[in-house]
């Protein structure tokens, strides 16, 4: 079943595709560099990722997690090397495939002055796929179910500054969700949950979202913590993948 | 004849007060308050370069406010300096460039009618003309906002996400410069060059303090900008006073009693968690 892909530090492994699948990632030799800065951020990283699996990497802080999936986001413009994102070039192509991807960042809480309710922030994560981002009625009750999803839906009408860590971080689950993606990407989705909520989405949440056809990329710097149904588990340092462990 | 004035000149600052209001609001949130701020100066410049080379004020400074908001994003991107530090340094071209366009005007230079108007504002200068083109403008805003708002909106929440998911946040956040550009030069013949960025600011400043929601914060910054706008027309007619300082004068009165407004909400509001703690 794995097939071993030559990498810079060390043999990777990579699951094959089935017929007429495409990889959800592909980084092909990726060093990304912030600005004015000497050292990359990410170093020659090569990896795949097949669709409809869950993908955890791990590290710790600096080690190059965020800018792994910033880049691959083409937020982040790497220096060398290609990125792919759901069988499309990155940057070229990006757009059209990011209106596939779901993402929960890493800087979720907003100010207590925050002029926007839960509901409004959930309805943005539709704005992109849609015809100049007007939501129909429809697109009202996606929100209402994502939120149900996460559990949130009592919350639909308030402000999202006055709500609490856990609750803000679940907010941006449920908006990345609405977008039924194909590419879901979350970055330490669970550093604000309580423990009954981390276990709800890592035990029944995700692994249900891998069944409809998902993939899951979820970052996190807890390496003890791995959610059910995790095929793989990527180990980064220092801006380099140092360890590539299939199920 | 005086009412005729009284009349154009309230419903300019209507609309270019309504304008005013919207914009500042929607540039703070967007934390482009300097390209902004560039875009005004270049407009200011325009204007001051038709004194010297002829031509209408407007269309010169609509150009070049035009041109900027265009250019800087990419300006910055090509020389990989910040965009505030890019936005600024235009601004200080622009601002020695006004003085010099001003200086080296033929005639009388700051009694001039003309450097008047583009400095301190007149309703004198307020046209039919100007009316009808001040109303188009009104009505091309009021459309983008109303068809783009999911998109406008996702951005004014968080850029980065927004763009993560897939919405063009460099066109949108060009598009509503160049539109803030366009308020700016249409707002410059009321209020004048010197004081038309605050009318960007203070009403938004006095909205933070009165809502937490986006549509009644763009919506009370225009309704205070345009109650600001009618005070200071008519006190400019009362007291023979520059319209353009009497307008910022009553938005500052309103941002001192929506200051204090919230003060006592927070107060309240304080009050009311205590006690239920």
């Amino acid at each position: 079943m794995d097939t071993w892909l030559e990498g810079e530090v060390k043999l990777k492994p990579v699951q094959e595709l089935e017929k007429n699948e495409v990889y959800a990632v592909e980084f092909q030799g990726v060093s990304t560099y912030y600005f004015g800065e000497a050292k990359p951020a990410i170093t020659n990283v090569w990896l795949k990722i097949p669709p409809k699996s869950l993908t955890l990497i791990v590290g710790p802080n600096g080690s190059g997690k965020t800018t792994l999936l910033e880049t691959l986001l083409g937020l982040l413009k790497p220096k060398f090397g290609r990125v792919k994102l759901l069988g499309y070039d990155v940057p070229e192509q990006v757009n059209v495939a990011r209106r596939m991807c779901g993402y929960l960042p890493q800087d979720f809480m907003r100010p207590p002055g925050e002029p926007f309710s839960v509901k409004e922030i959930v309805g943005m994560g539709l704005a992109s796929n849609k015809p100049f981002g007007k939501l129909n009625e429809n697109d009202w009750l996606m929100v209402e179910e994502a939120l149900n999803l996460v559990g949130i839906d009592d919350l639909a009408n308030r402000p999202v500054g006055r709500l609490s860590g856990g609750q803000q971080q679940k907010v941006m689950l449920a908006r990345a969700l609405v977008r039924k993606p194909k590419l879901l990407l979350l970055d330490e989705p669970f550093s604000a949950l309580d423990e009954t909520s981390r276990r709800f989405i890592a035990e029944t949440l995700l692994p249900s979202l891998i069944e409809d056809g998902c993939t899951v990329v979820m970052v996190s710097h807890d390496v003890s913590f791995k959610p059910k149904g995790c095929t793989m588990t990527v180990r980064m340092n220092s801006g380099r993948i140092v360890e590539v462990n299939l199920r | 004849m005086i009412s005729g004035l009284i009349l154009n000149a309230l419903l300019a600052g209507t609309m270019a007060g309504s304008l005013c209001g919207c914009t500042g609001v929607l540039c703070t949130r967007m934390g482009v308050n300097t390209i902004a701020f560039a875009t005004a100066h270049a407009a200011l410049a325009g204007a001051a370069l038709s004194l010297v080379v002829g031509g209408d004020p407007i269309v010169l400074g609509l150009v070049l406010a035009l041109v900027t908001a265009v250019i800087l994003g990419p300006l910055s991107d090509h020389l990989r300096i910040p965009l505030d530090i890019t936005s600024m340094s235009m601004f200080s071209v622009y601002n020695a460039l006004t003085f010099i366009f001003l200086i080296i005007s033929p005639g009388a230079t700051l009694a001039s009618e003309k450097v008047g108007q583009i400095l301190w504002g007149s309703v004198l200068a307020v046209t039919l003309n100007y009316l009808i083109v001040l109303t188009t403008l009104t009505v091309i805003y009021i459309l983008f906002l109303v068809v783009f708002w999911g998109r406008i909106s996702s951005i004014l929440f968080n850029p980065k996400l927004a763009e993560a998911e897939g919405v063009n946040v460099k066109a949108y956040t060009y598009a509503l410069v160049a539109l803030a550009g366009a308020v700016t030069v249409f707002t410059l013949r009321i209020t004048g060059g010197f004081l038309v960025f605050s009318l960007l600011f203070i009403p938004a400043a006095s909205a933070l303090q009165l809502s937490e929601n986006i549509r009644k914060i763009v919506l009370a910054a225009s309704l205070l900008r345009l109650t600001s706008a009618i005070t200071g027309v008519g006190l400019s007619f009362t007291l023979h006073l520059p319209v353009g300082s009497c307008i910022v004068i009553g938005a500052a009165t309103i941002l001192a009693v929506a200051a204090t407004l919230s003060v006592f909400k927070r107060k309240r509001l304080l009050k009311t968690i205590s006690f239920q703690i």
